[in-house]
């Protein structure tokens, strides 16, 4: 009996976990898996396969329960979100193969350490992302009227319908196809380079960015799911659990996105996002015997790399504001 | 520009599919969860073994094409396996809504692009764990 409800408990934790990574994926648009698989693998010992394989699964779910709200907010652009799939879907394809076999080579710790990478490199979209609600205008071009970018939606913030017309559509396919690489290699959905694509590349406004964002990381993430099934990297236990938890996570977040300003959500996700991309790389290289160092060092390390990061990004952004108001 | 009528609609729709889509889904997973629980094991593995982080028991033990006998068994561990399964399809409608709303608007461009991801989608799904496994 006490074994039953030690394993209610440990049901519960995971589901807790998913949470908890639920709110922040959906507040950022990554998808709940980017912090969901450093803290399956980091803090609850799952192994890798297992962590991603839940993830995928999650990021299904928290696109889903989170896009129900935003499309029916009208400001995801599916029309958008599907024409850039093709580039997405073919690339989960390319990369849960890959998947495969990096698990026969018996080669995991590049997957921690190519995590750790992808996590860092997700802060550089945001740094350099303008602080502005609405982007810059530019001037249409030929993919504009082919592709059918324009749209609009209503900022309930601002108090204003917000009308843009996306450029570029090409280089967003080729973004998408790296993006798709990395969300079958990860099972993550990998919205920062998303975001990047939309956001950067076609210069839609931000919330169009990362709504259209979590609409697509489901189907990108069903691509490899299945791929994933039939291997053996989802264990239904941990896998039903994070996506309960995940779920409810993205609806609180969800909530919480409507409200709350840009600004406020970029400094959460870089103090969390950087201690565990950190984490993740020294794990990796830990399990690859090339940097082989105690885990409390290691987690002193993430925690002052984390710390120096962040410092360094808000003065820079401090700086940046004091900029525009001396103008 | 108005927003045309038809986009709205897509847009609710939509909307209900992925909420019906994760709501069944995760009141499968519960079921099984629950049923788990109460019946200590499922298909002969213990719980305790179903639910270790090492666990040798994983999805590649469960064909998903033996999921109506696993429900008709009352097998905690198909309930969940459905609700997985629900829960990958859902995304997959949303592409098939749309492409319904571009056939209405004949917009062939966008017609011919969700037929390339649907495609992409069902090679992944159909075609490529056979191949793998062959």
């Amino acid at each position: 009996m006490t074994s039953d409800i030690t394993l209610i408990l440990r049901f519960l934790s995971i589901l807790g976990g998913g949470a908890m990574a639920g709110i922040l994926g959906s507040l950022t648009g990554l998808g709940g898996a980017t912090v969901l698989v450093p803290l399956l693998t980091l803090f609850y010992g799952i192994p890798i396969y297992f962590a991603t394989g839940a993830s995928l699964i999650s990021t299904i779910a928290t696109s889903a329960g989170s896009a129900s709200g935003y499309t029916k907010h009208k400001i995801a652009n599916i029309k958008i979100g599907v024409g850039l799939e093709i580039a997405t879907t073919a690339g989960a394809i390319v990369g849960s193969l890959t998947i495969v076999a990096v698990h026969e080579a018996h080669a995991s710790w590049i997957i921690y350490v190519l995590f750790g990478i992808v996590l860092l490199g997700s802060l550089i979209p945001t740094i350099q992302r303008s602080s502005s609600e609405e982007p810059l205008k530019r001037k249409p071009d030929w993919t504009t009227r082919i592709f059918q970018l324009a749209g609009e939606y209503y900022d309930t913030k601002l108090k204003k319908k917000i009308s843009y017309e996306g450029v570029r559509w090409w280089l967003a396919e080729i973004i998408m196809f790296f993006a798709g690489v990395i969300s079958g290699l990860l099972g993550i959905g990998s919205g920062a380079l998303k975001v990047l694509g939309m956001d950067w590349a076609m210069n839609l406004p931000m919330k169009v960015t990362t709504t259209t964002s979590n609409f697509m990381i489901g189907i990108t993430a069903a691509t490899g799911s299945s791929i994933y099934w039939y291997e053996g990297y989802i264990q239904l236990f941990i896998a039903g659990a994070t996506a309960i938890g995940v779920v409810i996570g993205a609806y609180i977040g969800s909530r919480l996105l409507l409200k709350i300003t840009n600004k406020n959500i970029r400094w959460i996700f870089f103090s969390i996002l950087s201690f565990l991309g950190v984490e993740m790389l020294l794990e990796g290289l830990d399990k690859a015997k090339v940097l082989v160092i105690a885990t409390t060092i290691e987690e002193m390390i993430s925690i002052a790399v984390a710390i120096i990061m962040i410092s360094g990004l808000y003065l820079k952004t401090r700086r940046g504001e004091r900029a525009v108001k001396a103008a | 520009m108005n927003v045309p009528s038809k986009q709205r609609d897509i847009d609710s729709i939509t909307s209900l599919i992925l909420r019906v889509g994760v709501l069944s889904s995760l009141s499968l997973i519960i079921v099984g969860v629950i049923l788990l629980f109460i019946r200590g094991s499922a298909d002969g593995v213990s719980i305790s073994q179903i639910a270790s982080f090492h666990s040798t028991f994983n999805s590649s033990y469960l064909n998903p094409t033996h999921i109506v006998q696993g429900l008709i068994a009352v097998d905690p561990l198909y309930f969940i396996t459905l609700g997985l399964w629900v829960l990958i399809f859902t995304p997959i409608t949303v592409v098939f809504t749309s492409m319904v709303t571009f056939i209405t608007a004949g917009n062939r461009l966008y017609i011919a692009m969700s037929l390339i991801v649907l495609f992409n989608l069902f090679f992944a799904m159909l075609a490529i764990p056979s191949l793998i496994h062959t």
